[in-house]
């Protein structure tokens, strides 16, 4: 039988490659992950270890009181022993801030992993030696100085308010670092100042005369030829001693080789990120193997079918079903390891060539030079991708013992498709969709109306998962309806495309599997895009009731209106060249210079002793910026325009008159109170310059060309600000937008990056099933040359039925995508405001476009195939 | 017996009867198959005509090179020498696009399997034909044929719900729909019981007579060849004997005459 077996597959090897393609990519999906995730604790890794190369031995735990670090130094053939500190300190240069983990400088620089590129390390109090990246982003060379900004905790900060007390130090720059074994990547590079004073700057934050109780870790170097475990030994028994006398905690204490230390540290980081990475991307390789596996059932199901007259004659010969069950499983299981083996070495391969480009290209994160073969990423992915094929050939093998002895006799025409899947199938699958949906619909309502976010978001989830589930397993009843619906319009269109449609028809369960694979792929990438689109949409319409403006430059948002309006405090002036600057931004469309004063505010029903800021804004000008010019539409003189929030903390009411008192002068005014969202009242120029003759500007509105640019404008505009020092607000919609439009970008990137295995290994299932339906109809093709059908005509028919299969797949994966995409954003969104409802175009098109194009592809090998048949086979007796 | 001929066909047949113009012709065709050793000469240098509007039956032992014969003259496989015409076209040397559109229009086949495709109704497999060839269908042409063949009763059926004669019957008229100059058939009664066969038979026939159509049929049944006007036999790749107006017993002869000749 197994001779039979093989021989029979060496018969359809050409069928059986294109499914074992499908395996192959899912299996080197697998081996990639995991391969990526030993490179991360590979990296953590050699970072920590870097960290300890130039010391002999390392400390952990060591309570951090001065006994212990002494105990340590006077064990016998200690050379140095430094605690391992770094401080987080802000360093200002330019009008540039950086934060900047602070090394303190061990009193044996060789244990510093560290290189000196220019200048030399801090040799005096007041000195630091920044990495070179940083010592660039703030634009100092060796010699300058810096601005160290920290702040003290001189009092006791729970009852004390002014407790902390800012100091500026200026450093003077002693040299600059590189970090040629990365060990600090991971910490954004590292500065190093003199041991002294990165104790100082740690103890200054906590209160006066608290002691560190955090143990620390401590860096030792041997005397030439002490030998190692005699000093391990010793140095445990030191600090044990020192701390039994002073009466410490030791329970922490560890003395371990650099090596071991590293090993700890990066187990325990890794533990954390390294699974919860390789969970996230094993899921989307789940849904890959899942796509292949419906690829690898639907070409088991083919080659059954096609192979039922041998399958019948070798049951009239004495097989049975077992057997025959066993020889479609033997077949399955040859293909899965075969399969598996090559998507293995490809993983590994791609893994080391990825790894290899990486390390040419310099990321800062010193990669390892190969890749880390572990028995996992050998076992894993082969007996995932054997268990996944086996499981895909079960329901073929069950059709295989199906055949009739009698089949043999019939005339050997092409095989007809399997017949309609079952009732319960059919009742099952709608009750799980209907049951499904209705928890989804629940869960959108739970976390909209109902006010229960995360609820609803766990039921939403659930109902989507269920309703997903149901949709797929009824796919078999439903999609061949939508695939006879769509060919009988296409079908209108000539006689190629209605044999096209006629064709997708004949195997109803073959087409909703083929089409099913490249549904959940579809659906998935469309349920991202949706969600992403509408959770940008819904923030953007948060973001722009809140801010009127895109982008607002401004000075006067920390002074105190009453003090300025009692002529105490005076509002600084934005920069004069500044609105200059941000004009030449490229992507800044207008910017609108605006002065502002404080005034006192008087009115009925009005606090005494009320102030406000008072701007002015030509309502020409505020028109070109403001998103919506309602907000200023009253905006005239003897107006003022009063935001609504402002209006209802202080009682002014629309239409009102209120009488404005500033430095040169008073004025009376009408309320109108608008939804403009701002921090003070607005009126025309002429009647800011009754009430004061020089106010100064003090904000600058921006506008964008294109808000959707805000990633790339705003940065700039950030740094064209901070080069002024000027002690200016960049505040408004597009700010916000630019930080979480990215996030939402990146996140949308990598997610359709991965989805992106199970898209393709799905076109793959539609050229599989073309190539197979095409080696099942040659003497129909035969027949249709015959009659008169064109090689064109050929070739049309089969890429029309390749556009069907596969345009059916993607528009109803889109549809799915949509309504997912749109019921994640609602429950996830709910308290962001009312959510949008978005349909990406874009993207939809893209997808759309891309399946058909595949589509086409698809059908392009299989139509080789297919014309060069003979019309002479149609007469061909066998 | 006394419409029983033995003769070798002259090598200048075509000038001895210059007024009827031959449908058909086979000009020193040849078609070898395979290399060196194993080559196979199944046509060697065949000359012949076929009249327009007559049934001609092609007979011959088994391996002869009947069916090679009329792939070629057909225009479904390439000669490795010689001509052949349909009408005053070579149908050697024309291209696919040329052939493809040579078979929409002047060409009909009819197959031993029958070849009707599954999924369509057996009128939809009737018209195909002409709607490949992006033409209209003649309704008037498309009653006579269902009507000639019998067919009024089972257009809306599939394949699978007709017999093999009715199925064969379908065949005959996707084959006759677009008025072919010539329809080829290669054992249209091979698959059928004789009474189906019978049946098929008289409707070719029938379509000679009344429809004046042009029909050249391979076939192995001497009573089968009995319904055609003329029988050319075909002996190792050659054109071996003639026969018109055939009876079974005459064509039952000829082939026996062959046998002896072979067995000698
Ligand atoms: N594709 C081919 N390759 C090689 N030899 C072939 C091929 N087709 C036919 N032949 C050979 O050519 C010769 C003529 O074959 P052909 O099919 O024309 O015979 P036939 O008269 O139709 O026989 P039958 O009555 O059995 O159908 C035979 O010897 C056959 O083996
Ligand atoms: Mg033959």
């Amino acid at each position: 039988m197994i001779r039979l077996t093989l021989s029979q597959m060496r018969r359809s090897v050409g069928r059986l490659a294109a499914a074992g393609l499908a395996i192959v990519i899912g299996t080197a999906f697998v081996a990639i992950t995991l391969l990526a995730g030993n490179v991360i604790t590979r990296t953590t890794y050699d970072s920590i270890a870097a960290q300890f190369t130039g010391a002999d031995l390392v400390v952990r735990g060591v309570p951090a009181d001065d006994t212990a670090l002494d105990a340590v130094r006077d064990t016998d053939g200690v050379a140095t022993a430094d605690p391992q500190l770094m401080s987080y300190q802000q360093l200002e240069a330019g009008g540039r801030t950086i934060f900047q983990g602070v090394l303190a400088e061990p009193t044996d620089t060789s244990v510093l992993p560290l290189e000196v590129a220019d200048g030399n390390l801090p040799e005096a109090s007041g000195e630091i030696a920044l990495p070179v990246d940083v010592a660039e982003r703030l634009d100092t060379t060796t010699g300058d100085t810096v601005t160290l900004v920290r702040n003290v905790l001189e009092g006791d900060q729970e009852s004390d308010e002014d407790a902390w007390t800012e100091v500026r130090e200026q450093l003077t720059v002693s040299g600059t670092l590189t970090d040629p074994y990365g060990a600090y990547s991971m910490q954004g590079g590292a500065a190093v100042a003199p041991a002294a004073d990165v104790t100082a700057w740690d103890d200054d934050l906590r209160a006066p005369g608290e002691e560190p109780v955090e143990p620390t870790t401590v860096l030792v170097t041997l005397d030439d030829g002490t030998d190692v475990e005699t000093a391990r030994t010793a140095i445990t028994g030191a600090l044990t001693s020192a701390a039994a006398g002073s009466g410490t905690d030791t329970s922490g204490l560890k003395v371990v080789t650099p090596s071991e230390h590293a090993e700890t540290v990066a187990t325990e980081m890794t533990g954390g990120d390294n699974v919860i990475f390789t969970t996230f991307v094993l899921v989307f390789a789940a849904v890959a193997l899942l796509v292949a596996a419906l690829v690898i059932a639907n070409t088991f199901q083919v080659l059954v079918a096609q192979r039922t007259r041998t399958l019948a004659l070798l049951r009239c010969v004495g097989a049975d079903k077992g057997q025959l069950r066993r020889s479609v499983l033997f077949e399955a299981a040859v293909l899965g390891l075969v399969s598996s083996v090559v998507g293995l070495a490809a993983g590994v391969g791609l893994g080391q060539a990825a790894l290899t480009i990486g390390r040419g290209m310099d990321l800062g994160v010193p990669l390892p030079a190969t890749v880390d073969i572990t028995p996992a990423v050998i076992l894993i992915p082969l007996v995932v991708g054997t268990l996944v094929t086996l499981v895909a050939a079960l329901s073929p093998a069950r059709a295989a013992t199906r055949v009739a002895p009698l089949e043999a006799l019939r005339p050997a025409d092409a095989p007809s498709g399997a017949r309609g899947a079952g009732r319960v199938r059919l009742v099952l699958s709608t009750l799980v969709a209907v049951v499904g949906f209705a928890l989804l619909g629940g869960g959108v309502a739970v976390s909209t109306v109902g006010g229960e976010p995360s609820l609803g978001l766990m039921v939403g989830v659930a109902g989507g998962v269920l309703s997903f589930l149901g949709v797929l397993v009824g796919a078999v009843f439903w999609l061949p309806r939508v695939v006879a619906l769509a060919g009988r319009l296409v079908g209108m269109s000539g006689p190629t495309a209605r044999l096209a449609a006629a064709n997708t028809l004949r195997n109803p369960r073959r087409t909703a599997a083929t089409s099913t694979a490249l549904l959940i792929g579809v659906t998935l990438v469309g349920m991202m895009s949706t969600g992403a689109a509408s959770a940008r949409v819904t923030m953007d319409a948060e973001l722009d009731s809140r801010y009127p403006v895109d982008v607002t430059v401004s000075t006067d948002l920390s002074s105190d209106p009453v003090s300025v309006a009692a002529g105490d405090a005076a509002v600084p002036a934005v920069p004069g060249t500044l609105a200059g600057t941000v004009r030449d931004v490229a992507g800044v469309a207008t910017v609108v210079e605006s002065p502002a004063t404080a005034a006192q505010v008087a009115g009925d029903g009005v606090d005494d002793g009320l102030a406000m800021t008072v701007r002015a804004v030509d309502p020409a000008d505020a028109g070109s910026v403001l998103r919506s010019t309602e907000m200023v539409a009253p905006l005239a003189a003897g107006t003022a325009v009063v935001p609504e929030e402002l209006s209802e903390v202080w009682n002014i009411s629309d239409g009102q008159t209120l009488t404005l008192t500033g430095p040169d002068g008073s004025l009376e005014v009408t309320a109108a109170v608008t939804d403009l969202a701002d921090s003070g009242l607005l009126v025309v120029p002429d009647d800011l310059a009754s009430l004061d003759a020089d106010a100064p500007v003090t904000s600058l509105w921006v506008g964008l060309d294109d808000p959707g640019d805000a990633a790339s404008v705003v940065p700039t505009i950030q740094d064209a600000v901070a080069d002024t020092e000027a002690p200016a607000d960049v505040m408004g919609a597009a700010v916000e937008r630019a930080g979480f439009q990215q996030v939402i970008d990146t996140a949308l990137g990598i997610v359709v990056g991965l989805l992106a295995a199970a898209v393709v290994i799905a076109l793959i299932g539609v050229a599989n099933t073309l190539s197979l339906s095409v080696i099942e109809r040659r003497r129909e093709s035969a027949t249709l040359r015959a009659i008169g059908l064109s090689k064109g005509q050929l070739r049309g028919m089969l890429a029309v039925e390749g556009l069907l299969i596969a345009l059916v797949g993607a528009a109803l994966g889109v549809l799915l995508g949509l309504v997912y995409g749109w019921a994640g954003a609602a429950a996830a969104l709910g308290w962001a405001g009312t959510p949008v409802i978005v349909v990406p175009w874009r993207d939809v098109l893209l997808m759309l476009v891309v399946a058909a194009v595949a589509g086409l592809v698809a059908s392009v090998a299989p139509a080789r195939t297919a014309v060069k048949t003979s019309p002479v086979e149609a007469l061909a007796s066998e | 017996m006394d419409t029983t001929v033995y003769v070798p066909i002259p090598d200048e047949g075509t000038a001895a009867r210059p007024t009827v113009t031959p449908a058909v012709r086979a000009r020193a065709l040849t078609k070898t198959y395979g290399r060196g050793e194993a080559q196979v000469r199944a046509l060697d240098g065949v000359d012949v005509d076929f009249t327009a509007g007559r049934f001609t039956a092609i007979m011959g032992p088994s391996g002869s090179g009947k069916s090679t014969l009329m792939h070629l003259l057909a225009g479904l496989d390439s000669a490795t020498s010689g001509q052949s015409f349909i009408g005053s076209t070579e149908v050697t040397g024309l291209n696919d696009k040329a052939l493809t559109a040579l078979r929409r229009t002047r060409v009909g086949f009819v197959f031993q399997q029958f070849n009707l495709l599954p999924m369509f109704t057996a009128e939809q497999n009737i018209t195909l034909p002409v709607e490949l060839a992006g033409g209209t269908v003649d309704k008037q042409w498309l009653g006579t044929l269902v009507d000639t063949l019998g067919l009024g009763k089972r257009l809306t059926h599939r394949p699978s719900e007709l017999s093999g004669g009715q199925q064969q019957r379908v065949a005959i008229a996707r084959a006759l729909i677009a008025q072919p100059d010539v329809v080829f058939a290669d054992e249209p009664t091979g698959n059928l019981d004789s009474r189906s066969g019978a049946e098929v038979l008289s409707f070719l026939r029938r379509s000679v007579r009344e429809l004046g159509r042009t029909i050249i049929m391979v076939t192995h049944d001497p009573a089968a060849a009995a319904y055609a006007d003329r029988v050319i036999l075909i002996a190792d790749g050659k054109i071996a004997g003639d026969i018109t107006d055939p009876t079974p017993e005459s064509a039952l002869a000829g082939l026996d005459a062959l046998r002896t000749v072979a067995a000698r």
